[in-house]
């Protein structure tokens, strides 16, 4: 493995925001191709992330860091990316559902996926069926991240996907769900295609919802 | 012993100085003054601007003499009448009293019948009020549930409609917005004989939750106004989470808690002074691993007595947390979790102690867990009692009279206060080792089962008045129609 992104893979695994864009701009000069610094030097990074995360060795905030740095690396990489016309591995449009103005959640859930290679469309928290609906339009995305934190709030989850097959959409986009109160057979209950209990979990459920996992 | 004044303390603990809770309170106001809260509320915008307060957009910043008002006008002592007159069921807030009961709104229950984790449906809400209404130690209801099995919009109505006629015991209700908050308050005030009697002698509480940090949402400002214009007694209660929506230090989302309390506060004291208000709320750390709200960290435990003192330095009475868990199942994880937050809770004095009976960090209401914390709660409650001091529990006149090796069991001084003097358990086993192996060595798990099954087995709470049940039956018909 070249040593840049090695370097480049550690800097993502402890959450160096500082250091990333430096390291990426060496490995471009370098003539690495940016899609191999981007699976061979920061995915590698976040993977190692998810892993120790799951053992219980990170904890979320040493996550976000790690998130951060991918941030700042991609800035750097992502013009390389279009220009060279690399696919990202899925698109994902996210957002807190009507009703609900909680989105930590949902943010952790879009810098994870960001991290694992997705092109993310955040649309922010107190979300309508019919914003939905328009970025399913407008992006066309793969896959349908929705989350809410409040009993109270999570049935706007079943509106939305019923407001997808409505508009006749539901076929061509794959759904997740995830926040505090949801769980598998609420998920299962609304009809949506995957559920993930924390950001971790959401990141890998879009892999395999998209068949990369 | 001093001729014509005593003093007579029981167990509890002060954890901050003064000097310290000085500083919280100003820090409350500094963050109400100068960095202010989103209200998203039209009418609330208005009433806060018309009595001083400044507002940029949603943004309010408090001045800190319209504040400390608010804190002045609201009443520290005050009582909540059961519903059919029954004074053991009055609850008497006021300093020194702690009073305990279940949380609203977890997804999940235990079914009584199979102890499996199912959604929360109609048909428990009865069920829980039934073992509210029995249990000697728990004060108030809530249902520990959102119906699953009704109309979405109106899981509050049939959750008050089915706990009303099922306990005397004041109620603490939880609703979606103003329309439901009106349902729930026309049948309290038929059973209580019209609006003015309800004012005299309120029998429920009214519920709305903040957002935080530091957002006053529309829908609870719509309830805290419908509350306040009709003299509903309010718990305006955050739920923030250290480290997540709140400070990770406990002085910070203590501040930050208050400020969001107070912004309610001086809202409903403006509208209504003299409004009796609890501050909140539930905090409590994130867990950093699995990103939940802790419900049996000992943090949890911490902050609530924090807030708890800072409340009362204030002069406000506190919706407490405690005999809650992260625990799934009735075992050791949620014997000890509970228990000690109970405990804790019942030395801080904290006014209304909620959330008794919640599992898995509040996803799934338990019956069993509310059982189980009953027997805690009667313990901790015999601790905090403490230990009276007079001529006649000092007993040295008894002592002399019984002296070296005689016995005491057959003294008067004796039959006048063992029922009194000690606590007798319900549910914790103290039979000898032979007796307990023929009654089927029993755990207090199976013990707790048993006296929730017999509990609803022979229970019978007092019932509503026959008009109040026309009332329900009218309320329910109408709401059904509102969301047709």
């Amino acid at each position: 493995m070249n040593e840049t992104l090695e370097k480049l893979s550690t800097c993502i695994l402890e959450g160096d925001s500082e250091a990333a864009p430096g390291l990426v701009q060496q490995a471009l000069d370098d003539g690495v191709v940016p899609k191999t610094i981007l699976d061979e030097g920061m995915v590698v990074g976040m993977n190692e992330v998810g892993d120790r995360f799951r053992r219980g060795d990170m904890f979320v905030p040493e996550v976000l860091m790690s998130a951060d740095a991918m941030q700042s690396g991609l800035e750097i990489l992502r013009p390389e990316l279009v220009s060279s016309g690399v696919k990202l591995i899925g698109k994902v449009v996210l957002g807190t559902v009507q009703g609900d103005l909680h989105d930590i959640g949902k943010n952790l859930v879009g810098m994870m996926c960001e991290g694992a290679g997705f092109e993310v469309i955040d649309l922010g928290f107190n979300q309508k069926p019919e914003a939905f609906i328009d970025a399913v339009k407008e992006h066309q995305p793969d896959l349908v991240g929705m989350s809410a934190l409040l009993t109270t709030t999570m049935r706007a989850m079943g509106h939305t996907i019923k407001s997808l097959e409505e508009a006749g959409l539901r076929e061509q986009v794959k759904v997740m769900v995830g926040g505090a109160p949801v769980d598998q057979a609420f998920a299962d209950r609304i009809g949506a295609d995957g559920y993930g209990s924390n950001a971790v979990a959401g990141s890998d459920l879009a892999k395999r919802l998209v068949g990369a996992g | 012993m001093r001729a014509n004044y005593q003093v007579n303390s029981g167990v509890r603990f002060q954890m901050l100085s003064d000097d310290q809770l000085e500083e919280l309170f100003e820090s409350v106001l500094h963050v109400l003054e100068y960095t202010g809260l989103e209200v998203h509320h039209e009418e609330s915008l208005q009433i806060l601007k018309d009595a001083g307060a400044w507002v940029d957009g949603k943004r309010v910043r408090l001045p800190s003499y319209m504040v400390r008002r608010a804190l002045e006008l609201a009443p520290r002592s005050f009582t909540i009448y059961a519903r059919d007159g029954n004074p053991e069921h009055d609850i008497h807030i006021g300093p020194g009293r702690s009073h305990f009961g279940p949380g609203p709104t977890c997804p999940n229950f235990i079914d009584v019948e199979t102890m499996e984790r199912r959604p929360y449906v109609k048909s428990d809400v009865p069920l829980v009020a039934k073992v509210v209404d029995a249990l000697p130690n728990i004060d108030f209801c809530e249902s520990l549930g959102t119906v699953d099995d009704v109309h979405h919009d109106l899981g509050a109505t049939y959750e008050f409609a089915g706990m009303f006629p099922n306990t005397s015991k004041p109620i603490v209700a939880w609703s979606y917005d103003k329309y439901d908050s009106e349902e729930i308050h026309k049948i309290a005030v038929a059973e209580a004989g019209g609006q003015e009697a309800f004012e005299r002698r309120p029998n429920y509480i009214h519920y709305c939750e903040p957002l935080s940090p530091l957002v006053s949402t529309e829908d609870a400002l719509d309830k805290l106004i419908f509350a306040a214009n009709h003299r509903v007694p309010l718990i305006f209660t955050p739920c923030p989470i250290a480290g997540g929506t709140a400070p990770v230090t406990a002085a910070g989302i203590i501040i930050q808690a208050a400020a969001e309390s107070w912004m309610g506060l001086t809202i409903a004291q403006t509208l209504q002074p003299g409004l009796p208000f609890f501050m909140g709320g539930v905090l409590s750390v994130m867990d950093m691993s699995n990103m939940i709200l802790a419900y049996g960290a000992p943090e949890l435990s911490l902050f609530m007595a924090g807030i708890t003192e800072l409340a009362h330095y204030v002069g406000l009475p506190l919706w407490q947390t405690g005999g809650c868990t992260d625990s799934k199942a009735l075992d050791e994880q949620a014997a000890i979790e509970g228990s000690l937050s109970a405990y804790f809770s019942a030395l801080t004095g904290g006014d209304l102690c909620h959330d008794v009976g919640y599992t898995e960090s509040a996803m799934t209401g338990s019956v069993f867990q509310l059982a189980m914390m009953d027997e805690a709660i009667g313990y901790a409650r015999r601790i905090t009692r403490g230990i009276e001091v007079n001529e006649d529990t000092l007993a040295v006149d008894v002592i002399h009279n019984v002296g070296p090796n005689g016995h005491y069991l057959r003294e008067q001084h004796t039959r006048n206060h063992y029922k009194t003097e000690f606590f007798y358990p319900n549910l914790c086993d103290r039979r000898n080792y032979e007796e307990w192996e023929m009654m089927g060595k029993q755990t207090m798990s199976d013990r707790v089962v048993s006296r929730v099954q017999d509990i609803l087995a022979t229970h019978e709470p007092s019932p509503v008045k026959p008009e109040t049940e026309k009332v329900i039956e009218e309320v329910l018909a109408s709401a059904e129609k509102r969301v047709k």
